[in-house]
């Protein structure tokens, strides 16, 4: 109170120990988690785009999901991966699912394929979806796809040869793919679209982090990739889009042990609102101290 | 002379020509195909190497910090233990060594040593790491954006719309007025897609000629810092 006086409200707030600001986005992300807001979310072109291409696929097409981030994102980009990998197996697309990132992401590819598999009892291994596994080289692995998969990876991620693989004796390399899905932080994702679009022509959509996503509003202008998931935000238009058209997903997404994009939407509301709160609060503050030392 | 300059400059030349060449030809142009081909699974191979090489770097660097007791040395015995520790569970899992079965989780749904590791160390690590990001930028906005000038003003404004636009809160601020709903993701998009992909296009466009530039200049032999020729 003396320091308010002393020095009027705009110190005191210019001043204001960051504790505080701590203190209150914590309480504004715990809170959502605990209990649930549920506010709906409006769906953007770019994340239809890649809804409507899964959609216009067949049993007998095969999707490339790369899974190009590791644990450090995985809030954001996990329910957009398990939300792509849903609706690739609700349609009974066929998915073949790699690892380029080094740091966890073989580790983030086994987890999501394997607990999305398992909602899908009548899908085999081998045949309706295959995991790759991590292959380090980056640019190098992508473009030796595009001769021959099996050439990178000459087993899938538990050591079965490509060969004995059903689903892999159909897919020799980028020719036989029908959309590749990065799911990425990072580089990686451009090289999808640098690479293996401009050069085999093969149609890419990307899943990124929402500070990623402005950079690849330039290639999706462009068509160069042909949908876009923007962030825990083009997560939840996801998932809104495949509960409208798949009500037999609703129980997984349902479950309140299962984190979803729609549920840290939430999340997303309260702490968007408290940081353009303080940005407020901090002007306030600015344009007080700078009339008060024009006044002084 | 020429093991030290004449040869790496060649070899340089060579592994930056062949790619591009090879980018102009098909498959049937097997005299530029197969050398490319061979270059693109070195690459593979090398890059693997160079994981042992940041791991030598790393381990060399904090033993060194932990003999000179610097500042902070405590963390570097956490750090090399996070590097011992899980790196040998994934190579005896790897190899298959006594209880070390794989790397991945077993057939029953059991973890490995290692993918134990990983599901319940590293993961969560991680993600606390890059969730304190959340704290910092709150802090950050609180204390950095402020209404200074005309380009201070509009980024704000721009970040403020966004923000705003990114999240369900901001459709309803203007669901009240007829078609206001979805007035501001309108215009969030419109950003994003218009005065934000202009700039992109800027950089991405910059950022490529530079490249190019550059690689230009190394495979031309003109830039040579990388031979460390400076260092004598």
């Amino acid at each position: 109170m003396a320091k308010i006086k002393e020095g009027g409200l705009s110190t005191a707030l210019q001043q204001l120990d960051r504790r505080w600001i701590f203190l209150l986005v914590a309480v504004g992300a715990i809170l959502p988690i605990l209990f649930p807001i549920g506010l709906s979310v409006t769906v953007t072109p770019p994340v239809r785009d890649l809804f409507d291409r899964i959609e216009s696929l067949t049993p007998d097409d095969v999707v490339m999901v790369s899974f190009d981030y590791g644990p450090t994102t995985k809030p954001e980009n996990g329910p957009m991966a398990a939300a792509v990998l849903r609706h690739c197996l609700a349609r009974r697309v066929k998915v073949v699912v790699l690892a380029l990132f080094p740091i966890g992401g073989g580790a983030m590819a086994t987890e999501e394929l394997d607990r999305v598999a398992a909602e899908f009892p009548t899908l085999r291994y081998g045949t309706d979806f295959v995991n790759l596994g991590y292959k380090d080289g980056g640019q190098a692995s992508m473009k030796q796809m595009g001769e021959d998969i099996a050439r990178v990876f000459p087993s899938d991620s538990r050591g079965t040869p490509l060969s004995r693989l059903p689903l892999m004796q159909k897919v020799r390399n980028y020719r036989d793919i029908k959309l590749v899905v990065s799911l990425a932080t990072g580089i990686i994702g451009d090289w999808w679209i640098n690479l293996i679009n401009a050069q085999f022509g093969t149609p890419v959509a990307v899943g990124c982090t929402a500070v990623s996503a402005p950079k690849f509003y330039a290639y999706y202008d462009s068509h160069q990739m042909i949908g876009l998931l923007g962030g825990l935000k083009g997560a939840s238009e996801y998932e809104r889009l495949l509960l409208d058209a798949y009500p037999q997903v609703k129980p997984v997404y349902d479950n309140p042990m299962i984190f979803n994009a729609m549920r840290g939407m939430d999340v997303q509301t309260i702490i968007h609102a408290i940081i353009i709160g303080f940005i407020i609060i901090g002007n306030v503050a600015y344009f007080l101290g700078r009339s008060r030392a024009a006044r002084v | 002379m020429f093991l030290r300059v004449q040869l790496p400059l060649l070899l340089t030349f060579l592994a930056g020509l062949i790619p591009i060449v090879a980018f102009f030809f098909t498959e049937k142009a097997r005299l530029v195909k197969v050398p490319n081909d061979r270059l693109e699974k070195w690459m593979i191979i090398i890059a693997g190497f160079a994981i042992m090489l940041g791991v030598v770097n790393v381990v060399q660097g904090n033993i060194r910090k932990i003999e000179r007791k610097g500042p902070g040395w405590h963390y570097a015995i956490f750090l090399l233990i996070g590097l011992v520790l899980p790196g040998s569970f994934g190579l005896l899992g790897a190899f298959n060594v006594g209880p070390f079965h794989g790397i991945s989780p077993h057939a029953d749904g059991s973890p490995s040593p290692f993918s134990f590791f990983v599901s319940y160390v590293f993961q969560p690590l991680q993600a606390t790491m890059f969730s304190l990001l959340a704290f910092y930028v709150a802090s950050a906005a609180f204390r950095a954006f402020r209404v200074r000038n005309l380009e201070a003003t509009i980024l704000l404004l721009a970040a403020v719309v966004v923000m705003l636009g990114r999240i369900p809160l901001g459709e309803s601020l203007f669901a009240w007025i007829p078609g206001g709903k979805l007035a501001l993701g309108t215009f969030t998009e419109w950003l994003m897609n218009n005065p934000n992909t202009a700039a992109q296009r800027g950089i991405m466009i910059g950022a490529a000629l530079g490249a190019a530039s550059l690689s230009l200049r190394v495979i031309l032999g003109i830039e040579r810092s990388y031979l460390g020729l400076e260092k004598d």
